[in-house]
């Protein structure tokens, strides 16, 4: 190598470079770690590559810090599931309604950075090659799977513009983003199962790291369960698409997750990253309303979601979100209620559920409430959801279906100013003879009970229906913006696209309907549930 | 291209002589011995003339009889008639005036006649380089070279040093370029900190550079070449000037061996203040300041052997150099070893020149001092809870316990997390060993062609490895280290291969015209950073047996990978000529031709720079009043390209634990990149005076660096996947003005005091940053952090931003309902890292045979941050805490959340809870980095050698460095950054504290 080196460094000094010897400088100025395009084909390793990224962004698996300021101090906290005792910020942080901008990019970032970028990447050796449709397909439903997280984080979001290379990238609006992933979906879910029908070998088993195994059928459940979920996003701001969407779902000739077995879980690399926050960072604990609800139902999947506390042995202990931490002198002291309950086994394990079974019983619980078509009543679907719950936690539901017991109050073991009464007065047992307004509360308290510990989407159902109630925070530091009453509704546009593309974000404002603060409701959030 | 072989075809025809007389050669040399380009030598009262090679080497023909004449402006001009000797050698005696006889090194390693230089240029001696010796010889010139920055960084002994010429003029890099004999180096740095949280890979850490690895001895003289004039001729390396460094050669019939041996103590100097009155609950509790106790006394031997002999044909030097330190925090101690060969042989008649140069450093150093939160024993030290029967001596002795539940000996303090840890602990459970081998060799021809001409070629080889080790044991915070421990270990290659071919032609076209010019083209190829990384990983990884570390042992491959850092080659022809006019009037014009490899898939490969330079020796044109010596003026104009990133331009996926990683960074979409350019305007003045005893030379400058390389975050929104787009955007200027002034006040046989004050000015200003980067580029991140460092539009380079209080338009505190202060998340202009001036004067006495010297150093304007002390007030350590505790609370300006009643008074916990700490306003944490030092003190005796056997020379003296400082108001040294890259200036966090040294160095010549 040297000896050739020399030799040619004699003979371009000879020429004294008159003649080129700049043929190798491609080579030169490649990563030699880098990959090539003809490098990458075997084995679909130009797809299953970019899947595999796709797959380990939803949720943000490592490192740990990473999931941390994409959900796990944000959606997990405003969803009521979790609470932490760390006085991030002296105490100025999203738990007391001041948005901090450092963390909170992080979900829009994680978004396009790995999973935009690699869709688009799928797209151009798939679809736009004319070959292998059902990788296509796949990476379309795992991308809105991602990105309508993302629309209920922020609203606005870039998505139709996304492949455009201009350098003001427009936001569609949510309206808009919505009605492009059910056209989305539909041509994902179409050729899903036309390809299902055709019953020939799947080509997805290298690029899918789910529970799925490739199957086709499977995945086109997936596609009419994500696709039900969104339509009941929209339920009250678009009542008829939402219908459509929803009956569409539900009638598609493989349906809609009915099973265990047909939840969808994302077999991960990494322990779901909720655990290592809760449990190595000891950042988060249980929360106040989780201790509440499922401590005043006794409900069993309490042992599955939770450790006992370590401060007071053999007690279930929440932390209330939005309350004074102790800070001065001791800086970083979050001593006082670290030991409090932990996340627990449900976690503990190298799995993330993208969506179960058992909610979409409560899917079809409130479509078949506001009088959709969805293969039963509401109270049936109702308690299914509950029984799959339970079974998801290796549980059987049994008594539990005809509870009548209440959420309890919270007692703050070390400040009792952050006592509370409960705020909730729902039992599980179904009351046919309640209002549509009860039955919707108990659907949605039992579904963000069963969608634990994705606090993300039980974030966007309870800004939706309000459900369940949460303690409202004592302290509020946003001078005013966000009010105690309401809550987050959702988060600011982020610093990197104010920064880089200030036109595009400027777009995205003008569709909001709103000053782009934690204040502005979002598109479907209307505030009412009928 | 046509022009050059057109040059060669000129020089390479036979040249033909006539004469039939005698051919006499010599050498004329000045009265140290050094030879003189550019002499003439004529026969009396004939035509022909001629005038000395660069070796002061010439051949002339002449009848036995006539008499020959040598002459050189500033000396005395000698007749001598040719006898029978066919060798005449020649030394001239001073003149009146020395300004004019000077020879410097300049581009090249081309000798010239300082006076002919159109462009400004600053020497130190070899004995300035090792008088008060540092084990980094850069850090040796500090304050002795006129618009010269130094700062060293924050990694104590064997740390790397950031030197900035005129200014910052570049957004991606301002540090010059070495070169050694004309041949440059290779001074990368396998990694530098740009975080305030610190690497959670090991920590923030200073990789180290290459000029720290260098051994001082080796060295003659140093020359800076400030403008972009002087360096033009390395092209796009050499655009922030370049430090020239020559080494020792032998000298002819002399054998020596010096040897050398410098001991050093140092200890912390400037901690941050303590309170002892307060416990971690904020009761009154006595407390012991177990901060100082902390540190301890560092040791530095240097010890240096030289030998160097030489003959008529041939020389060699061989050096050894051991270094042994121990640092002041424990269980920091580097070792260096230096060799270093040279041997320089002449073949044909001398017509052939040959010389090879081989050299060696190995250096490992424990446990290298981190800045930053993560790893950094400072942060266990300073913010350990006080009082409650918390006993630091006690943590110090049992930094672990057993635990019998893991059968470990796990660590035991009052606090762990990421940030505080046991500093004992860290110590000793997470170790880090640097080991840096770095290897250069070189092999240079100097082919003598004839009288005027010279070809030369040269190829050298640089090899730095860098091997980072780091163990850490289970029960290390979790954040940062596995549950069963973390393995890090980090090989770093670095390789240079240079080669060229230069020819020198130096003749008369008459009597009145000289002129000489190089012709040469270069390649230079350099692998930077080539690393391959084993990482086990934290949270995630680890190893599966509990403190084994080893490979085998990781519990996956999530993070090992082998890293291309950045290849390049870049290809280039030169020319530059001086025509000169009865030593009075030179004109330089020089061109540089550069094709980059990192220029490819743009629209062009190469980039073409010129510069012409203009200087009149006033004093020889026209008649001057006695007391003047000397005088010159002299202009110059430059531009040079600098290339870009590499790899930039052909973007590729990498791939991690299995994962794919899109490029982090990509051309913006649209765009074509290209070369930085920066253009440079200089003046200058030169003056002699009062029989050479006073001098003084003045600089103007204005440059501007056009087209900057910028990387900012690509919107996540992009639809490559890139994390960054690079463009061109952006240029910086600077203007300034640097004075040197050389006195030699006191001119006597038993007592002299010469003195030199060196004075530059620098004003940077970034502009034409586009609009839709906000006017902003920002060069380390804040993360969630309240400290940010960037580049705004109109401003100077580097400007300091950070949160601030919420205060209303009388500039009251506005407090919030619980009656705390508020903090304005957006970040504002707190401050800028550059200073307005800098001043050094060095002075140096002489008693007979005593000696001294001393060195005063200052900076002035700019601002520093303290994040530490920001952390030490929120965490109720500091003297500030206790103070305000004692007065009831901190006096402020402040008013109620009502806008109306006022307030005076804060409790300590509310205002330092709310203001202090790493996200609190750091607007309250900026002071001023001007600051005067004692840098360096040196009092010694030359022992007379008539009176000691065997010996040529020696001296004693006692050296000290950073003695004190006259003022200062940062409560650490603003001299000390936490990174010599472009980032994380102007802030301390948690940096190990400036050390003060005194010692003892002995010199002695056998």
């Amino acid at each position: 190598m040297t000896r050739k080196y020399i030799q040619k460094s004699i003979l371009c000094l000879g020429l004294l470079a008159a003649v080129s010897c700049t043929d190798n400088f491609e080579s030169i100025n490649s990563n030699p770690q880098g990959s090539t395009a003809e490098s990458l084909t075997q084995d679909f390793n130009n797809i299953t590559g970019y899947s595999k990224v796709m797959f380990n962004y939803v949720f943000e698996q490592d490192p740990l810090w990473g999931y941390q300021i994409q959900q796990n101090l944000q959606g997990d906290i405003w969803s009521g599931y979790m609470a932490t005792s760390n006085p991030f910020n002296t105490n100025n942080n999203n738990m007391t309604y001041n948005l901090v901008n450092g963390w909170n990019g992080r979900a829009w970032e994680d978004a396009y950075t790995f999973v935009m970028s690699n869709a688009l990447k799928i797209k151009q050796a798939t679809k736009d090659k004319g070959v292998f449709p059902e990788l296509y397909a796949m990476s379309q439903i795992l991308k809105i799977e991602a990105m309508h997280r993302v629309t209920d984080i922020y609203g606005p979001i870039v998505f139709s513009k996304y492949s455009s290379e201009a350098s003001v990238k427009e936001y569609d609006s949510q309206e808009e983003v919505y009605n492009q992933m059910f056209a989305e979906l539909d041509e994902a879910i179409t050729i899903l199962s036309n390809s299902a029908d055709k019953g020939v070998a799947t080509i997805l088993t290298n690029a899918d790291f789910s529970s799925y195994a490739g199957k086709y059928d499977k995945w086109t459940k997936f596609g009419n369960s994500l696709r039900l979920r969104l339509a009941i996003r929209i339920a009250v701001k678009n009542p008829a698409l939402a219908k459509t969407q929803a009956e569409k779902s539900f009638n598609q000739k493989y349906s809609v997750m009915t099973t265990q077995s047909d939840t969808f879980i994302f077999k991960s690399n990494f322990v779901n990253p909720v655990y290592g926050n809760s449990n190595e960072y000891q950042d988060v604990n249980m929360s106040a309303d989780m201790e509440s609800i499922l401590g005043g139902y006794n409900d069993p999947r309490m042992d599955a979601y939770f450790d006992f506390s370590v401060k007071y042995p053999g007690q279930y202990k929440g932390i209330r979100t939005g309350i004074d931490l102790p800070v001065a002198p001791e800086g970083y002291s979050k001593s006082l209620r670290k030991d409090f309950s932990k996340v627990g086994k449900a976690v503990n394990k190298k799995e993330t559920i993208f969506l179960s079974a058992a909610e979409v019983y409560f899917l079809r619980a409130e479509g078949a409430l506001r009088g959709w078509d969805m293969g039963g009543d509401a109270q049936t679907l109702y308690e299914e959801g509950i029984k799959t719950s339970f079974v998801q936690n290796g549980l059987a539901a049994g008594a539990y279906l005809s509870s009548t017991l209440l959420p309890k109050d919270y007692v703050d073991p070390v400040d009792s100013v952050n006592n509370s009464a409960a705020v909730n007065s729902v039992t599980v047992v179904w009351d046919a003879g309640a209002s549509n307004e009860v039955k919707l509360q108990k659907i949605i308290t039992q579904k963000w009970i069963a969608g634990f510990p994705d606090g993300q989407e039980a974030w966007s159902e309870q800004r939706r229906t309000g459900y369940p109630k949460l303690f409202p925070v004592v302290k509020n530091t946003s001078n005013g913006v966000i009010s105690t009453q309401f809550g987050v509704r959702r988060v600011n546009f982020v610093a990197s696209e104010i920064a880089g593309n200030s036109g595009g974000v400027a777009t995205g404002v003008a569709k909001l309907n709103g000053p782009d603060n934690g204040a502005t409701r979002l598109w479907w959030d209307t505030g009412v549930n009928f | 291209m046509k022009k050059i072989f057109l040059i060669f075809m000129i020089v390479f025809t036979a040249q033909v002589s006539l004469a039939q007389v005698k051919n006499i050669k010599g050498v004329i040399t000045d009265s140290d011995g050094m030879p003189l380009p550019g002499a003439t030598v004529a026969v009396q009262g004939g035509q022909k003339g001629t005038v000395t090679d660069f070796d002061g080497v010439f051949t002339i023909d002449a009848q036995k009889g006539q008499t020959l004449v040598f002459t050189y402006v500033g000396l005395e001009t000698q007749n001598i008639a040719v006898g029978d000797a066919t060798t005449v050698n020649v030394q001239l005696k001073t003149a009146i005036s020395n300004a004019l006889n000077e020879v410097v090194v300049t581009s090249l390693g081309v000798k010239k006649s300082k006076k002919s230089l159109t462009y400004a240029t600053q020497e130190l001696k070899g004995e300035e380089l090792v008088r008060v010796k540092d084990a980094n010889v850069i850090n040796t010139i500090a304050g002795k070279i006129a618009g010269v920055a130094v700062t060293k960084s924050a990694g104590g002994t064997g740390g790397s040093t950031k030197v900035v010429i005129r200014g910052n003029s570049s957004i991606t890099n301002s540090q010059p370029l070495y070169v050694i004999d004309g041949i440059p180096l290779f001074n990368g740095s396998p990694t530098q900190p740009n975080g305030t949280f610190g690497d959670t890979n090991g920590g923030n850490r200073d990789g180290g550079d290459v000029i720290s690895l260098v051994n001082p001895d080796d060295y003659d003289s140093m020359t800076v070449l400030k403008g972009a004039a002087a360096s033009v001729l390395y092209g796009s390396q050499g655009a922030n000037g370049v430090i020239l460094l020559s080494s020792k050669k032998g000298k002819e019939g002399k054998g020596n061996l010096v040897a050398s041996s410098v001991t050093t103590f140092e200890t912390a100097a400037y901690l941050p203040k303590f309170q002892t009155e307060y416990n971690s609950k904020g009761d009154k509790e006595d407390t012991v300041d177990h901060v100082k106790d902390f540190f301890e006394t560092g040791v530095t031997q240097i010890t240096s052997l030289g030998f160097s002999t030489g003959s008529s044909v041939a020389s060699t030097n061989v050096s050894y150099a051991n270094t042994n330190s121990s640092g002041i925090m424990p269980g920091n101690s580097l070792k260096k070893n230096n060799f270093g060969v040279r041997q320089t042989a002449k073949f044909f008649d001398d017509r052939l020149t040959v010389s090879a140069d081989g050299k060696y450093t190995s250096q490992t150093i424990n446990n290298r001092p981190l800045s930053g939160l993560n790893f950094n024993p400072l942060t266990g030290v300073y913010l350990m809870p006080r009082g409650n029967g918390n006993n630091f001596s006690y943590y110090k002795d049992n930094f672990e316990v057993f635990d019998p539940i893991r059968n470990l000996n796990a660590q035991n303090f009052p606090v762990i997390n990421e940030y505080v840890q046991n500093p004992y602990w860290l110590i000793n459970r997470a170790k880090s060993e640097d080991k840096n081998n770095y290897f250069n060799g070189s092999l240079a021809v100097d082919y003598k062609v004839n009288n005027w001409l010279n070809i030369a070629s040269r190829y050298s080889y640089d090899r730095v490895e860098s091997i980072f080790d780091k163990k850490i044991y289970a029960t290390t915070s979790d954040v940062i280290a596995a549950k069963t421990g973390t393995y890090i270990n980090i090989a770093n290659l670095s390789t240079q291969r240079y080669g060229d071919l230069i020819a020198k032609i130096n003749t008369k076209f008459s009597d009145d015209f000289s002129f000489n010019a190089i012709v040469g083209a270069s390649i230079n190829n350099t692998m930077a950073n080539a690393q391959t990384v084993l990482n086990s990983g934290t949270t995630n990884g680890g190893l599966v047996n509990t403190n084994w570390f080893t490979l085998g042992n990781f519990k996956n491959n999530n993070l090992n990978q082998q890293v291309a850092g950045s290849n390049r080659e870049i290809q280039s022809v030169f020319a530059s000529t001086t025509f000169g006019y009865r030593g009075m009037l030179y004109l330089d014009v020089t061109g540089r031709n550069d094709w980059s490899s990192t220029l490819v898939n743009t629209d062009k490969l190469s980039f073409f720079y010129p510069s012409v330079g203009l200087t009149g020796i006033i004093s020889e044109m026209t008649t001057m009043p006695d007391w003047i010596n000397f005088g010159k003026v002299r202009a110059s104009y430059a531009e040079v390209g600098n290339d870009i990133a590499a790899f930039v331009t052909s973007p590729r996926y990498t791939i991690l634990g299995g994962q794919f990683v899109a490029p982090a960074v990509g051309p913006r979409p649209g765009e074509s990149l290209k070369p930085e350019l920066k253009s440079e305007f200089e003046v200058g003045t030169e003056w002699r005076m009062f029989d050479n005893r006073l001098g003084f030379e003045v600089s103007i400058y204005s440059s501007e660096t056009k087209n900057q390389y910028v990387q900012v975050p690509a919107p996540s929104t992009n639809p490559f996947g890139y994390t960054n787009y690079a463009f061109n955007a952006a240029s910086i200027t600077n203007k300034g003005i640097e004075l040197v002034l050389t006195g030699k006040i006191i001119k006597g046989d038993k007592f002299s005091w010469d003195t030199t004050i060196n004075y530059s000015q620098n004003k940077n200003k970034v502009k034409e940053l586009p609009e839709e980067l906000g006017g902003r580029v920002v060069l380390t991140d804040p993360g969630s952090n309240a400290y940010r460092f960037s580049l705004v539009e109109g401003r100077p380079f580097g400007v300091i931003e950070a949160f601030t209080l919420i205060k209303d338009a009388q500039g009251r505190i506005v407090l919030n309902d619980l009656g705390k202060p508020q903090v304005d998340q957006n970040f504002k202009e707190v401050g800028n890292a550059n200073p307005d001036f800098m001043l050094g004067w060095s002075n140096s006495f002489k008693l007979g045979s005593f000696f001294a010297n001393v060195l005063v150093d200052g900076r002035f304007g700019g601002n520093v941050m303290s994040m530490t002390q920001a952390l030490n007030d929120s965490y109720g350590v500091s003297k500030a805490f206790g103070d305000a505790k004692n007065a009831g609370g901190v006096t402020v300006n402040a008013v109620k959340s009502d806008g109306v009643t006022p307030v005076t008074k804060i409790s300590a916990e509310d205002y330092y809870g709310t203001v202090g700490g790493r996200s609190g306003a750091l607007s309250e944490y900026v002071y001023k980095a001007t600051n005067v030092s004692l840098r360096e003190l040196s009092i010694g005796y030359t022992f007379n050698p008539k009176s000691l056997p065997f010996v040529q020379t020696a001296s004693v003296s006692l050296i000290a460095r950073n003695l004190f400082f006259i003022y200062k108001d940062a409560p650490f040294d603003p001299n000390v950054a936490l990174s010599t890259g472009q980032g994380l200036q102007g802030i301390d966090i948690f940096g190990l504290p400036t050390t003060r040294s005194i010692g003892l160095n002995l010199n002695v010549t056998f």
